[in-house]
């Protein structure tokens, strides 16, 4: 937090406009799950063989400069160099999450040293049953929980990352937060799922009304055990209390075709450097007030989360919101008789997976 | 702003319950006719927008298959290019506009075919047969 903390102020003294929180970094597109809400590994098989070197994933990290470094993918733990990439970026100092689906986690452990720069970020859509349809593979749930028990058993910082879609029972998701934090980790981070114009299903992405609504269920009258590594103002962005506009830049994506455009989730093309970027991207044709079709159900942690940290770090108010955040449980008898008597799911096709 | 991207008014967008979703286009195997400046922009848009390989004839005769990753459309086709990975070479490509003179969509189309309804049913029928550890996997790399 400190780390983040004295970035924000000081780009704020220095009077730069746009900057980023954290790289996105691909260093494959490669997975060894086939979701059906995913639309980043949808490929020729001559892409897929391809990964970015442990130098050119570092040279990313310098040239954008970015305090911490996010490794999704694919699914990087497949990627051949991953301890390489990881060590190095240890050495510089950079904070890493490590975005992985667990499924080989508990056997690569050991390759890795637990630091505090690094975080293994596990992909858990939910309980059992929800999960495992999530990512499409039955018995993904229970090799993802041993990976996460036998990490934090090991001394290494644990979080878990939840996409949300269509059809999610708010009641089992906060049973949901209860058992991860049993587990040990440090931190849940959610999101709603991103309508990737790839992925192969189109008809579950929730809209922002339906989001917020179910953020809202979720996360009023918190229990005191759940802890989130997420800004406290972006829960609140989730939940409908305040609003943000999409900061693209503050998470941007590196990976086998350059900086891509404009953001993590939306591929628009590339530049060659993080400056071409920066310099050439019409940020004005993206966002919610840009009314950008591709950007119209966009709630998602890279592109608001950002401007949710600058408001936290950038004033003295947003310092004291976020600060009242972290500690409030949001009482509200309006989600809590949502919760007890939920609406009927709009999507009939998840009940039919109660078989 | 492009009058393309403003489609949508924030009002429309706050209210929305569920995402539009996109339309997959079908255009595994097609071969579009380029007969105007106007034909070949929309072909290379659509390339760079396809999930497969797609085969470029060049104006010297040469002809090669690979991934359009990122496109940039300027005033004039000598101004504006496409980048691409060869299917059988490590290293990106960079060709104008200018310069390209067919293009087939002959790579299979990896975003099409995939439904989550089609997950459920293989699922549920798997389910009620007795099968156990039932999942999707990714398509073999080779």
């Amino acid at each position: 937090m400190w780390t983040v903390a004295t970035y924000v102020l000081k780009k704020r003294f220095s009077g730069t406009k746009r900057y980023p929180l954290v790289l996105m970094l691909e260093p494959l597109f490669r997975c060894n799950l086939a979701c059906a809400g995913c639309g980043k590994i949808q490929y020729p098989p001559h892409i897929l063989k391809k990964a970015l070197t442990p130098e050119q994933c570092w040279a990313a990290a310098e040239e954008c400069g970015a305090p911490m470094v996010s490794i999704p993918g694919g699914e990087p733990l497949l990627h051949p160099q991953i301890i390489e990439i990881v060590n190095g970026f240890i050495a510089r100092k950079k904070y890493i999450y490590l975005c992985t689906n667990a499924l080989l986690l508990k056997k690569r452990l050991p390759e890795f040293t637990p630091s505090k720069y690094l975080t293994f970020s596990v992909h858990l859509d939910g309980m059992r049953e929800h999960h495992d349809m999530s990512v499409c593979k039955e018995g993904g749930y229970d090799i993802a929980v041993e990976g996460i028990k036998a990490a934090v058993a090991a001394g290494f910082r644990v979080t878990t990352n939840a996409t949300f879609f269509d059809g999610a029972d708010a009641q089992g998701i906060r049973g949901f937060f209860d058992e991860v934090m049993d587990m040990g980790v440090e931190g849940i981070v959610l999101s709603p799922g991103y309508s990737y114009d790839k992925a192969p299903d189109q008809n579950h992405f929730m809209g922002r009304a339906r989001s917020r609504r179910l953020f809202r269920t979720v996360l009023a009258n918190r229990k005191k055990s759940w802890k989130f590594n997420m800004s406290p103002l972006f829960l609140e962005f989730l939940m409908g209390k305040r609003n943000y506009e999409c900061t693209p830049w503050g998470s941007p994506a590196y990976n086998i075709f350059g900086w891509q455009r404009p953001c993590y989730l939306l591929q628009d093309g590339y530049a060659a450097s993080w400056k071409e970027l920066l310099e050439t991207t019409r940020w004005e044709d993206y966002g919610v007030a840009s009314g950008n079709p591709k950007c119209a159900n966009c709630m998602v942690s890279c592109g608001y989360e950002p401007s949710a940290v600058i408001e936290g770090f950038g004033s003295a108010r947003g310092f004291l919101a976020m600060v009242r955040g972290t500690f409030r449980l949001y009482p509200d008898k309006a989600a809590l008789a949502e919760l007890e008597n939920p609406p009927k799911a709009s999507s009939p096709h998840l009940e039919e997976t109660a078989v | 702003m492009t009058a393309e991207v403003s489609r949508f008014t924030r009002e429309q967008i706050e209210a929305l319950e569920l995402s539009p979703g996109f339309k997959h286009e079908k255009l595994e195997g097609w071969v579009p006719a380029i007969a105007s400046e106007g034909d070949l922009r929309d072909a290379l848009e659509k390339a760079f927008d396809y999930r497969g390989d797609v085969t470029l004839t060049l104006k010297g005769g040469e002809r090669v298959e690979g991934y359009v990753f990122n496109r940039q459309a300027g005033a004039t086709l000598a101004g504006s290019f496409i980048q691409f990975f060869p299917a059988d070479q490590p290293d990106p490509r960079t060709v104008s506009y200018a310069d390209i003179e067919r293009v087939e969509f002959t790579g299979k189309d990896r975003a099409a075919g995939k439904q989550w309804e089609d997950w459920i049913r293989k699922y549920n029928e798997k389910k009620a047969a007795g099968e156990k550890n039932i999942a999707l996997t990714p398509e073999a790399l080779d």
